[in-house]
């Protein structure tokens, strides 16, 4: 039984080896991505950056021809499930799957590197996976909490956090790091936590709900920027002119209402460079160069420069990296600054 | 003088529900060549597998779905049961170790909330839209608490087996479902509750005043579509090896739609499980095909929304011609 173990581990390490050399020797490089929904304007810019980084790609490289396609499960395991299992037996060389549950895929997962498939979990790392794509949740939550200690000027201060859907990791880590960067202070106090689902509609009506309940309500958290724009048309159709917004995602229509608006931080995460990153990391792996197993994305805090000043004027920590709103708006909105062909050439 | 008659000339006319499935089968085979001619791969033994398997628990709770219908109700609870009678499979397994009452918990919990369902349906005489649109919500939830909201891996070879085991490129799986094709037909059409159910649909009063117990027989028909839940919810544990609580989202509207396109009316007592299974077939090649050619996801939700619209047009315009 070891034997034949250790035969079939070899003969799928080699298979995968194999999988590599065939795949710089052919020169084509297809990369898909899985996603689990399509639906906030993060998935649209997340969409779009990726196909067109497949074109850059192609264009610049003459040794390569390079292609790829993106699906969305709509939030449905098994239309994920199938959309996965349909494209294993395509054999691209490179999936990334936003996995609606990691469990679930699995045995996915050995399916494709039995194919020689390189499968690059998205967000929610797997031991299993060749790669996973992480975004550094805890961190970059914790750093908007802190964030929010910082501005709101050590006097009592209510806030309600929008959460994620129940059980997804990356918004569980969000959550997570939210709270712990809202415990390095003592003067806020978390009034409601209420998952939205990424739903913008039950955002809207979560905020609705909570202006009512809470009248004297300072701010109100997210783990998505998708909760941003009904929370502040809500508000300030309300006359709430006067309550804070912590974000994350780095939509650009969010970052661009911090200087001198009521966003005062955000995680840049944007989906426009999310989809650039994606397709460097497969060129990267096509070349054969090493990238870490849990690839971690980068994604500093936005702030705007006046409220960073504040901030560290407040004890915010000098050695968290903060991107500035234009450098931000810049960046987001340009993926290929930091993820395009030069990036690897 | 003697009358003259023309000669009735024998013309050839096929009933309604016949036509549908003529519709149905053209639709498939045109599909079928069209996906085929864009990606070879179609036809291989191994995506034919991968399309059956996906379909198979959809196979399932449609089936369920078109003896709901026949009686003039809808089950919108049918994917949170899943869920539900999931959950509550896989935390017997992992507490017992005994797959058997694993099996025995996720049927018995499926029909649990089936039972829920056809009381007020049947015995209240509630909207069936109303109840399951309840029990839709509370299923959901419950499964959220029974998981914590988190995933459950399960390892248990025996509880696996149904969901997870091909025989080549064949998924047992769809033997199994074939099996209960035939047992649910032999049950619609061979026996009296069979004909109940479509004299409950045909006309909910005259089946009570004929003494045919029409709220006793909805309550019957939501516990066997919620005993279709439990079975739908071991092949999905055993598809991904683990328990999900998202799992079976959006199930309602695909055997609704699966379940309209095979010709079931809306408005019951009519319809047949045959057509069914070709609205499954059918929704099933089409999303395989879809994915398979690449095709830009903004239009998949549009071609399979004209493709429904089309056929119950059809549907529409060739009732009218039967009035």
């Amino acid at each position: 039984m070891n034997t034949f173990k250790k035969l079939t581990a070899g003969l799928a390490l080699a298979g995968s080896m194999m999988g590599t050399t065939a795949l710089a020797a052919d020169g084509t490089l297809d990369v898909v991505f899985i996603n689990d929904g399509h639906v906030a304007p993060y998935h649209v810019a997340w969409l779009s950056g990726f196909e067109d980084a497949l074109k850059a790609y192609d264009e610049a490289f003459d040794d390569v021809k390079v292609t790829g396609r993106w699906l969305s499960a709509e939030g449905s395991l098994e239309k994920m499930i199938q959309q996965a299992e349909v494209t294993i037996n395509e054999k691209p060389d490179v999936m990334f799957v936003n996995a609606i549950n990691v469990d679930a895929f699995e045995p996915l997962v050995a399916k494709a590197q039995a194919e020689g498939i390189t499968w690059i979990a998205v967000h929610s790392p797997m031991d299993s996976a060749d790669y996973s794509f992480t975004l550094g949740d805890v961190v970059n939550g914790t750093n908007q909490g802190m964030a929010m200690c910082a501005l709101s000027g050590g006097e009592p201060y209510k806030v309600g956090i929008m959460l994620g859907q129940a059980g997804n990791p990356s918004g569980e880590a969000r959550r997570e790091g939210i709270l712990k960067g809202i415990s390095t202070c003592d003067n806020i106090e978390v009034v409601a936590e209420q998952p939205a689902d990424w739903d913008t509609v039950k955002a809207q009506s979560i905020t609705e709900n909570w202006l009512t309940q809470f009248p004297d309500l300072d701010a109100i958290s997210g783990v998505t920027d998708g909760y941003m724009y009904p929370a502040i048309a809500v508000s300030q159709n309300s006359g709430r002119t006067d309550i804070d917004f912590y974000g994350y995602d780095g939509d650009i229509p969010i970052i661009q209402q911090m200087e001198g608006g009521n966003v005062k931080a955000d995680i840049l995460l944007s989906g426009t460079r999310e989809g650039w990153n994606f397709v460097q990391m497969a060129y990267r792996i096509y070349k054969g160069e090493e990238i870490e197993k849990v690839y971690d994305f980068f994604t500093p805090l936005v702030l705007s420069k006046e409220n960073h000043e504040i901030a560290l004027a407040n004890g915010f920590p000098a050695d968290v990296q903060v991107y500035h709103v234009e450098d931000a708006l810049e960046v987001a909105a340009k993926g290929y600054l930091e993820f395009g062909p030069d990036s690897v050439k | 003088m003697a009358d003259i008659t023309a000669p009735q000339r024998r013309s050839f006319s096929l009933d309604g529900l016949t036509l549908r499935y003529a519709v149905l089968v053209g639709l498939i085979v045109i599909a079928s060549i069209g996906f085929s001619m864009a990606n070879e791969n179609f036809y291989s033994m191994t995506n034919i597998g991968i399309l059956l398997r996906s379909i198979s628990v959809l196979f399932l709770v449609s089936m369920g779905m078109t003896f709901v219908m026949l009686t003039g109700g809808i089950d919108l609870s049918v994917g949170s049961n899943v869920a539900f009678s999931g959950g509550v499979g896989v935390v017997t397994l992992v507490s017992t170790g005994s797959p058997w009452l694993g099996f025995a918990a996720a049927i018995l919990a499926g029909m649990a909330i089936g039972w829920i369902n056809g009381f007020f349906i049947g015995k209240l005489q509630l909207s069936a839209f109303m109840v399951t649109l309840a029990t839709f919500a509370a299923a959901r939830g419950l499964a959220l608490v029974i998981y914590d909201a988190d995933s459950i891996n399960v390892h248990d070879p025996v509880f696996l087996w149904l969901g997870g085991t091909s025989w080549g490129n064949l998924p047992v799986v769809i033997p199994f479902v074939a099996l209960m094709f035939v047992a649910l037909s032999i049950l619609l059409y061979k026996t009296t509750f069979g004909r109940d159910v479509y004299a409950t649909g045909s006309n909910f009063n005259t089946a009570f005043v004929l003494g045919r117990q029409p709220g006793r027989k909805l309550i019957w028909v939501y516990v066997l579509t919620g005993a279709l839940a439990g079975l739908s919810a071991i092949i999905t544990v055993g598809r991904v090896s683990s328990g999900q609580p998202w799992t079976g989202l959006y199930l309602e509207f695909d055997a609704i739609t699966a379940v309209i396109l095979g010709g079931t009316a809306l408005a019951g007592g009519r319809g047949k499980l045959l057509g069914t299974i070709l609205g499954v077939l059918l929704y099933g090649i089409i999303i395989n095909g879809l994915v398979l050619t690449g095709t830009n996801p903004y239009l998949q939700s549009v071609i399979k929304g004209a493709i429904l619209l089309g056929v119950v047009l059809l549907d529409t315009y060739t009732q009218r011609g039967k009035a």
